[in-house]
């Protein structure tokens, strides 16, 4: 399989923190990873080091066939990195509609009724066609974390990095999240990192898991390899491993 | 379930979307122009000699409300390119001596002018990421710059003595003039130019570029995280506003006869920011009615000697409830009644 996105070596030091340390990881095309961790495993600053939030200390990323270790957010995204924050982030204002239509702004639409049909088929796959017109503000916590995702769909990225989707999410919308996660990758052909808690629904989404400790990189595997892990059930799963 | 909005009044308010911004606002504009049109008509004297200078300033409005209502940008530097616009259309009529007809040349350099140089603070400020009140602190100083560049240059300015600006005439085809040294043709030629602006300038916001502009304003990361090349969109926004002000100050120096250094000035910026808020800075309508309401009725209650002393601290305080209680000015104001009466009758 096709390599999307690697990183080399990748550190990020906060003065004296270590959040980071020597990560070199790999994503295939079309590929869904689970990063998984305790709290300060440093999940989050991985991504943001992918998505250019943050700028690493050490160490490269490589996208396709270039290095954007020095890329801006934008420009990222521009070449299709979209990341969804652990906070959703989306347009208050707006309605679920406008939002999507904004996002899919970036490219030209050969008309405004294509555009809007692309709209409208996001919404759909996103479970929000009936939220339609509804300002993203009055949606529900679950609903949001969506749009989020459909932003990404609507602003036709390749590789989506997801901090925590199914958060505040109810068990029915947990396990729709994962549904969409899998339709992303296996209909749409694109990748996905997913930073997750829920360890039901990573074990529902069986995806390769990769696991980060203390800023490390732990192990890589499968649920079962992971949940058998002595080093992973003493540092993560110690607690949850009779789950 | 999760939450959901509770039906009723509030649903109505609730599901009106930001993107829409005023509906009902072409209905609006038909009548606001339309009684403009009517009014020579119908008086005459004092009121058809002042009023294009008020809907002028009622298109300085809206150029701010293209940056503080659309893209969420507060600018106190407004005046300075009324200012630009007003000083290129003086000066060119005064000292060029042209094939064409110099007045529009004029126009179209303080246009041009107030543009570019709207554009190339705007890059450097937007690229170094300076937003919010940093921004605003920028632009105020802006203000004071040509303030102070028009006062310097007395000999060629007229200094802090003004500049004397003559009333401009129309070249309609390569043998028709049409001189508005009078006010009748003048006010209908200004009220053409307002209309065509408006126009152009509602096109432009109901196009993606408007639609990217609110996004910036929702949401300035979510923006960049998306890809969107947003500094370049602020500077484009910025540069129109530019071209928008530098256009009032001309048509503005010409009716009045006159261009003078307090039309860069920081005060006269924090008018046009009183006027945007007032009338709707959500709304370019909203802003022009504010500008030529606030602007007429400073005037008449001006001709009254115990309110005149106190006038300002009146709109000091109308704009502090503005602020606080009608975010969305008078055009938000009078979208609600309608709205509440509309659902009213509905169910």
């Amino acid at each position: 399989m096709a390599v999307l996105l690697s990183t080399e070596h990748l550190t990020k030091r906060f003065r004296g923190l270590l959040a980071n340390e020597d990560l070199s990881f790999t994503l295939a095309k079309g590929e869904v990873r689970c990063i998984i961790g305790p709290n300060g495993a440093g999940k989050t600053t991985f991504i943001s080091m992918i998505s250019g939030h943050l700028e690493p200390t050490a160490g490269r990323i490589w996208f396709r066939d270039q290095e954007i270790t020095r890329y801006s957010v934008p420009r990222r995204a521009q070449i299709g990195i979209g990341r969804k924050f652990q906070t959703p982030s989306v347009f208050e204002g707006l309605s679920a509609f406008e939002n999507l239509e904004l996002a899919s702004m970036r490219r030209a639409a050969r008309s405004t009724q294509e555009r809007k049909r692309a709209v409208d088929s996001i919404l759909d796959t996103i479970r929000l066609s009936d939220r339609r017109d509804m300002p993203a503000q009055f949606l529900s916590h679950g609903q949001r974390q969506w749009l989020e995702i459909g932003l990404l769909l609507a602003n036709e990225v390749e590789l989506l990095l997801l901090d925590e989707p199914t958060a505040g999410m109810t068990a029915e919308e947990t396990d729709a999240t994962g549904k969409l996660v899998r339709h992303l990758a296996s209909d749409r052909n694109l990748s996905v990192i997913i930073i997750e808690h829920d360890i039901n629904f990573i074990r529902e989404l069986n995806a390769p898991i990769t696991v980060l400790h203390l800023g490390r990189m732990l192990c890589e595997g499968t649920f079962e390899e992971i949940a058998e892990d002595e080093r992973v059930r003493e540092v993560y799963l110690g607690t949850a491993a009779h789950a | 379930m999760t939450m959901e909005v509770k039906p009723g009044r509030d649903m109505a308010v609730a599901s009106r979307s930001r993107m829409a911004l005023i509906r009902g606002e072409d209905l609006a504009a038909i009548v606001v122009f339309a009684l403009l049109a009517v009014i020579p008509f119908v008086v005459s004297g004092y009121a058809v000699y002042i009023l294009p200078q008020y809907m002028l300033l009622g298109v300085l409005a809206m150029s701010l409300a293209i940056l503080w209502g659309y893209a969420g940008i507060v600018s106190f530097g407004q005046a300075a390119f009324f200012a630009i616009g007003a000083y290129a259309l003086g000066l060119i009529m005064k000292y060029a001596t042209l094939p064409v007809n110099v007045a529009y040349v004029g126009i179209l350099a303080g246009m041009i002018g107030a543009a570019l140089i709207a554009m190339i603070i705007g890059y450097f400020l937007f690229s170094a990421g300076v937003r919010s009140a940093y921004f605003v602190v920028a632009t105020l100083a802006l203000s004071i710059i040509v303030e102070q560049t028009v006062k310097s240059f007395s000999t060629i300015t007229g200094g802090w003595n003004g500049l004397y600006v003559d009333r401009m005439t129309l070249t309609l085809g390569p043998f028709l003039e049409m001189s508005l040294f009078d006010d009748v043709p003048m006010y209908f030629t200004v009220l053409a130019v307002v209309i065509v602006a408006y126009l152009s300038v509602m096109t432009v916001m109901r196009s993606s570029f408007g639609k990217i502009l609110v996004g910036v304003r929702e949401n300035e990361d979510r923006m960049l995280a998306l890809g969107f090349n947003v500094p370049a969109y602020k500077t484009l926004a910025f540069g129109l506003s530019g071209l928008l002000a530098g256009l009032a100050g001309a048509l503005y120096a010409t009716h009045a006869s006159f261009a003078h250094p307090s039309n860069a000035g920081v005060l006269f910026s924090t008018q046009v920011v009183i006027w945007t808020a007032i009338g709707g800075r959500r709304s370019l309508l909203g802003a022009f009615a504010g500008a030529i309401i606030v602007a007429s009725l400073s005037n008449a209650l001006s001709a009254i000697k115990a309110i005149q002393n106190y006038w300002p601290l009146i709109q000091g305080l109308i704009f502090i409830a503005v602020i606080v209680l009608f975010r969305e000015g008078l055009a938000g104001l009078i979208e609600t009644i309608f709205r509440k009466r509309h659902h009213g009758r509905a169910t």
